[in-house]
């Protein structure tokens, strides 16, 4: 207990400083503020932006060298995300990044790599999920989606569900099922499909925010070159899992979950109450004590990660999953509180002020539309990536040997 | 600041924990805190704790000790937390020996060598029946006297003042609105009444009277009659974050032990660690004894480095810490059953150690009102 020593780092300082630079000078200051509104910023602006800090290899700098990466440290990843949350940028699309491309550099073939992974580092390539199904959700080693041999292709049939940016997506990354006959882990396989097969189509979701990120994605007889098969065919639970591993590797947004605290702070400023601003309601300060105190404790958990990732090679499980289940429940207090802020302004709901474009009559604070959709969107933190009670299974049987 | 590399402090943590393994068992907390013992402490633990350099670890090496800092301390307090210790280590090596480093002429400094060789055992008497947990709302006042001071007023209930050589009193100096000072003042004194009494978790103390205490004028910490609240602050601060430090040990021990029943106590033919809703339980446990552990450990690297935030870091432990130990405590009783609710099992004696650590120097509630006051000051 308490044995670690932690010295300021200066290299990571000086990192941190090039960072916040380069946002400054690159970040278009319209999507800069479209993202601090958390108005939607459509696919052509998002991806010029994750193109320019491609050009850096930022995008990628968690990558070891010899895959096209810069080889940074777990800590030298989180301080970059964390500065580009501070400096409002939009945060990195994972589904390349931090997902299929390890997948690919640690079990694909020579040309699978030189085939896929340029695209993921320059972003020039959207990559979607198609991990959930209807009847497989977090018992995930159930799902159906078949793919069988024929000569040189797979054909694929089945559906995928709540696939975040299908139809943004230039490809997608599948379980599928190879080997109906065998034990339900041992029959998936790892495939990669163009979106634009024949047999492919998406279909929106649309959410309780009132806008579309979910889709459902439907393979009828979709033929994929058996040349999209990462790895065994058959070992495809062992590659989701070390990908899962990867997302779980529990680096907390500290710079976004920052921002709902200074989004409070000015919302308690310019609400009023009898007259007076809240911000002037000590009830209001504990609860923004209360919340800063969560944060500082996440930040202390993140902290101790990063730390085990560095010295031991890996994150603890415990560690990453406790970083998961409290960062949600964090985020989700945070705009909850947010929310009752909103109270005051009637829970006006402008779900098409998010639209750049709008130029209606705004009711209430400029944030509010925005906070209101984050609200809603977080409402699944705590059930994506590993729902809380999936987290908890985790530790109790993995660290707690329950 | 100076420091342990984190070797150092690996040895340490190891040999307080095989100290605390096999010479400080359950037992010997039950023969020590039962109220017939005439201590209610161990003097052999004692030795053996300045012995092994223990009450030395945080006091410089001129005086004696390793030079460690408040992280070195804390890895101390862990362990007694974990062990249910009752030596006054509290009061003497944090409390005493801070308020001296603080505020100590270089005179004064020598009585941290006899803190470090277990010569001298100090109590800190500052909180008065009608300060709560104000930090410098002090009634006491010590007028001046020839080339001395006498002290009146009245003391809280204060750990371990009974097993004290030597109170570090806080009084008004002169008149009720003079600066704040600290004063040495032997452990009884004409004058002095004390009301001694348990504490919940069996760990004993007192509160005083002071009628007419008279002291020498090197008695007074300090070579000016300069207002000591901010060292007092300090000394405050240093206490919360050692007696985290202190709940964080002993909420990994009674989760350790809370999971180690768990897994061998059976019901409905199976061993109660089956049931999914007991797992989720002992799960949250022990997130909320990490959480504990880490924040603690954030504001002491802050403290050490000397870092401007390092108070506001505190105070947000603090707040963690006590809601942590509140949880952690409550959920081991009700995950033992009835068992955990008799005074054979060390788990009670956790419940009330935590619920100490909770409320000592301010509880939770208390510090996010401060953290919200120094928001808007």
């Amino acid at each position: 207990m308490f044995i670690r020593v932690t010295d300021a780092d200066t290299v990571l300082e000086d990192f941190r400083v090039e960072v916040r630079a380069f946002c400054e000078r690159e970040l278009p200051p319209d999507t800069r503020r479209k993202r601090l509104l958390r108005q939607h910023i459509g696919r052509d602006e998002y991806g010029a932006w994750l193109q320019r800090l491609g050009t850096r290899g930022w995008l990628t700098g968690r990558w070891p060298k010899e895959h096209g990466g810069l080889g940074w440290s777990p800590q030298q990843f989180a301080a970059f995300s964390e500065e580009l949350g501070r400096a409002g940028a939009p945060p990195i699309y994972p589904f390349g990044v931090t997902m299929v491309g390890p997948v690919i550099y640690t079990f694909g073939n020579d040309e699978q790599k030189r085939r896929y992974l340029p695209g993921i580092i320059g972003h020039h390539t959207w990559w979607c999920q198609g991990y959930s199904e209807p009847e497989a959700g977090s018992d995930l080693a159930s799902l159906r989606t078949r793919a069988v041999r024929d000569g040189d292709h797979y054909v694929v049939n089945g559906q995928k569900t709540w696939t975040s940016f299908a139809h943004w997506a230039d490809k997608i990354f599948c379980l599928v099922r190879t080997d109906p006959s065998v034990r339900k882990q041992q029959g998936i396989s790892f495939l990669l499909i163009d979106m634009d097969t024949p047999g492919v189509t998406v279909k929106p979701i649309i959410g309780i925010t009132g806008g579309h990120m979910l889709n459902e994605v439907f393979f009828e007889d979709a033929r994929v070159p058996v040349d999209n098969l990462i790895g065994e065919e058959g070992k495809g639970w062992t590659y989701a899992k070390f990908l899962l591993g990867n997302e779980r590797v529990g680096v907390a947004d500290i710079g976004v979950f920052e921002g709902y605290l200074q989004s409070l702070r000015h919302l308690l400023e310019v609400t009023g109450e009898g007259g007076v601003p809240l911000s002037e309601d000590p009830e209001h300060g504990r609860k923004l004590a209360e919340l800063e105190v969560r944060l500082e404790t996440i930040r202390a958990l993140a902290a101790d990660q990063l730390a085990a990732a560095a010295q031991d090679g890996s994150p603890s499980l415990m560690g990453a999953a406790a970083l998961k289940i409290r960062g949600t429940e964090y985020q989700q207090a945070a705009l909850e509180t947010i929310m009752e802020v909103f109270g005051r302004h009637g829970m006006a709901y402008q779900n098409d002020a998010m639209d750049p474009g709008w130029n209606g009559e705004r009711i209430g604070p400029e944030e509010m539309p925005g906070l209101v959709h984050e609200h809603l969107l977080r409402r699944a933190a705590t059930i994506y990536g590993g729902s809380t009670e999936v987290q908890k299974h985790i530790i109790a049987k993995g660290a707690l040997g329950l | 600041m100076p420091s342990f590399t984190s070797e150092e402090r690996e040895l340490l943590h190891e040999s307080l924990r095989d100290y605390f393994t096999s010479r400080y068992p359950f037992e010997r907390f039950r023969e020590l805190s039962a109220p017939e013992h005439a201590d209610g402490f161990g003097r052999e633990e004692w030795s053996a704790f300045a012995a092994l350099g223990w009450l030395g670890v945080a006091i410089p090496e001129a005086q004696g000790g390793s030079s460690g800092g408040a992280t070195e301390l804390a890895i101390f307090m862990a362990a007694l937390g974990g062990g249910l210790a009752l030596e006054p280590v509290l009061p003497s090596v944090v409390l005493g020996a801070s308020a001296i480093q603080l505020a100590g002429t270089s005179e004064q400094q020598a009585l941290l060598g006899e803190i470090a060789s277990g010569a001298r055992r100090l109590a800190f008497c500052h909180y008065e029946p009608d300060s709560g947990y104000a930090r410098t709302h002090v009634g006491t006042v010590a007028r001046p006297e020839g080339s001395g001071y006498v002290l009146r007023g009245e003391k809280a209930f204060t750990l371990h003042a009974e097993a004290a050589h030597s109170l570090i009193v806080s009084a008004r100096l002169r008149k009720a609105d003079g600066p704040l000072s600290l004063f040495v003042v032997p452990g009884s004194a004409p004058g002095m009444r004390h009301h001694p009494a348990p504490a919940l978790d069996g760990r004993r103390g007192a509160a005083l009277s002071l009628d007419g205490v008279p002291v020498p004028g090197d008695a007074r910490l300090g070579a000016n009659d300069d207002d000591l609240s901010g060292v007092v602050e300090a000394v405050i601060d240093r206490g919360a974050i050692a007696v985290c430090a202190e709940a964080a040990g002993a909420m990994a021990r009674v989760t350790d032990q809370t999971r180690d029943y768990l897994k061998t106590r059976e019901q409905f033919g199976q061993p109660l660690s089956k049931f999914q809703v007991l797992q989720h339980r002992l799960v949250e446990m022990s997130m909320a004894s990490e959480e504990a552990r880490a924040i603690t450990h954030a504001a002491l690297a802050a403290l050490d480095a000397g870092a401007a935030d390092a108070r506001l870091k505190i105070w947000r432990a603090k707040v963690q810490v006590a809601r942590s130990a509140r949880f952690v405590g409550g959920q081991a009783i009700q995950l033992h059953g009835g068992m955990g609710m008799t005074d054979d099992l060390a788990i009670g004696h956790y419940y009330k150690r935590l619920t100490m650590c909770e409320t000592l120097f301010g509880d939770g509630q208390w510090y996010l009102k401060q953290l919200a006051a120094a928001r808007a000051g």
